[in-house]
C-alpha cells in the first residue's frame, strides 16, 4: 500500500509534505536542474495529479457539476492545507460540493517558482482544465490561501491578456491571509541578508549567502510580485468581470493589539477595511484555509446574487 | 517501488550531492581566508616570516585535503546510491538490470 493510499481520502502524506516545503524553500533550483523533486503543477486527487481528460475527469471528481471551484494553497503547502485538522475529510471545497454544487478542484504546484511564472502556467492549466471538462462550465470560484491569491491574481492577468475563456467564467476570488502589498516576513529576510553580506567578514557573507538561496517564489512574496515587471507597469489592475473578496486574521482576539497590528495574522498584515474585505480575530495565518467560520463567510459571499 | 518514488529518491540524492559539494567549497573558501589571516600577522615579524610562511602552507595543504576528501566521498557515494536506483528503476519498468 502506498503511503497516500493508506491516508484518510484525500490527505496527502508526509512525503508529499517534504516535497512541498522543500518546494517553497528552493523550488527553483529544482525545476532549474531538472530535480525529480520539483512539483509539476496540476490538480491532485487523493494525493495524485488528476490527467485532464474528460473520461478520468469524470471518474475522478465523481459527479462533476458546471460549476467549478478551483482552490490555490501558499508556499511551502499542498492541497492538504484545506483538510480541517479535526476531519481530515472536509475542506471549504468540499464544504462548497455538499453546500452549493460546486465541483472542487485542488492545485498543486512548485511554491518555489517565481509567482508570475505560475501564474502563467495556471492560466494555461485552467483552459486545459476547461477542454477537458466533462460538463459545460457555468462559473469558476476561484479561491487562494496566501501565495496562492498572488498566483490566482496573476493568472486573471495573464488571462485577461490573451483573452482566454476560462477568465470569462469567473465570479469570484478569494484571498485569504494574501500579502497583496507584500510580506513583513520577507522584507525583514530580505533587509538582514542585505546586511550580512554587506558585513567584511567571511563568515556572515556565508551566513548572508546561504539566507540569499532562498527561491525566488519567496522573494516575490516581499513586494507581492503577481506578473512580470516586463509584462506590465503599475499596479496589476483587478480582474473586472468578477468579485474580488479579501479575508484576513490577527493573532490576537482584539484586533486593535498591539501584537495583531505588528505581525496581523503572524505572516501577513490585514488588508484596510473595504466593503469586501473581513477580518477573523485570532484566526492565524495558516488557520484561514481551515476555519469554520470563514468558510461561512465563504459561503455567504458565494451564494449572494 | 514505483518508478515515481524512484525518481523523487533519485531527486534527494542529485540535491543532497549538490549541496554537499557546494557547501564544502564555500566553507573551505571561507576557512581559507581565516585561516591565513594569523598567518598574516605572524609573518610581519621578520625574523619568523619564512617558516610562517611554509607552516601556513602546509596547513592550508591540510584543510583543502579535508575539504576534497568530504567531497571524493561524496562523489563516490552519489555514484553508488545512482547504481542502487538504476537498478530500482530497471526492476520497476521489468527491464533487466544493467
Amino acid at each position: 500500500m502506498s503511503e497516500d493510499e493508506g491516508m484518510v481520502s484525500g490527505f496527502p502524506g508526509w512525503s508529499a509534505t517534504a516535497t512541498s516545503i522543500l518546494n517553497g524553500c528552493v523550488g527553483d533550483y529544482l525545476a532549474r536542474r531538472d530535480n525529480g523533486l520539483a512539483i509539476d503543477m496540476a490538480f491532485y486527487g487523493g494525493g495524485k495529479p488528476l490527467p485532464l481528460m474528460p473520461d478520468s475527469l469524470r471518474a475522478d471528481l465523481h459527479t462533476p457539476t458546471r460549476k467549478l471551484c478551483v482552490l490555490l494553497h501558499g508556499l511551502c503547502c499542498h492541497e492538504g492545507v484545506w483538510n480541517y485538522p479535526a476531519d481530515p475529510a472536509r475542506s471549504y471545497g468540499s464544504a462548497l460540493r455538499d453546500d452549493l454544487g460546486y465541483t472542487p478542484l485542488f492545485l498543486r504546484y512548485n511554491t518555489g517558482l517565481p509567482i508570475p511564472y505560475n501564474g502563467k502556467s495556471l492560466d494555461t492549466l485552467l483552459e486545459k482544465l476547461l477542454l477537458a471538462y466533462p460538463e459545460p462550465v457555468d462559473e469558476i470560484v476561484l479561491i487562494g490561501h496566501s501565495m496562492g491569491g498572488l498566483v490566482l491574481r496573476g493568472a486573471c492577468h495573464y488571462g485577461v491578456e490573451r483573452d482566454a475563456p476560462w477568465v470569462r467564467l469567473v465570479s469570484r476570488a478569494f484571498y485569504l491571509g494574501t500579502p497583496h502589498e507584500g510580506a513583513m516576513l520577507e522584507k525583514v529576510a530580505h533587509l538582514m541578508t542585505s546586511v550580512l553580506r554587506a558585513v567584511p567578514h567571511p563568515v556572515t557573507a556565508l551566513v548572508g549567502d546561504v539566507a540569499g538561496q532562498r527561491s525566488q517564489g519567496v522573494k516575490d512574496l516581499r513586494n507581492g510580485t503577481t506578473v512580470d515587471a516586463d509584462d506590465l507597469i503599475g499596479a496589476v489592475p483587478w480582474l473586472a468581470s468578477a468579485q474580488h473578496y479579501l479575508i484576513a486574521g490577527t493573532v490576537t482576539d482584539d484586533p486593535g493589539h498591539l501584537a495583531a497590528r505588528l505581525f496581523g495574522d503572524g505572516l501577513v498584515q490585514p488588508p484596510r477595511a473595504g466593503d469586501n474585505v473581513r477580518l477573523f480575530p485570532g484566526v492565524g495565518h495558516m488557520d484561514l484555509a481551515h476555519d469554520e467560520a470563514v468558510y461561512d463567510q465563504i459561503r455567504t459571499w458565494c451564494a449572494s446574487a | 517501488m514505483e518508478l515515481e518514488t524512484v525518481r523523487q529518491i533519485r531527486g534527494a540524492k542529485e540535491l543532497v550531492e549538490e549541496a554537499v559539494d557546494a557547501a564544502t567549497a564555500r566553507i573551505g573558501e571561507v576557512q581559507r581566508v581565516m585561516t591565513r589571516k594569523p598567518y598574516a600577522v605572524l609573518a610581519l615579524v621578520t625574523p619568523i616570516a619564512l617558516p610562517v610562511r611554509a607552516i601556513e602552507e602546509a596547513h592550508l595543504h591540510v584543510v583543502d585535503g579535508v575539504y576534497f576528501a568530504i567531497r571524493l566521498g561524496n562523489r563516490l557515494a552519489g555514484l553508488l546510491a545512482g547504481y542502487a536506483l538504476d537498478r530500482l528503476e530497471a526492476h520497476a519498468l521489468g527491464k533487466p538490470a544493467p
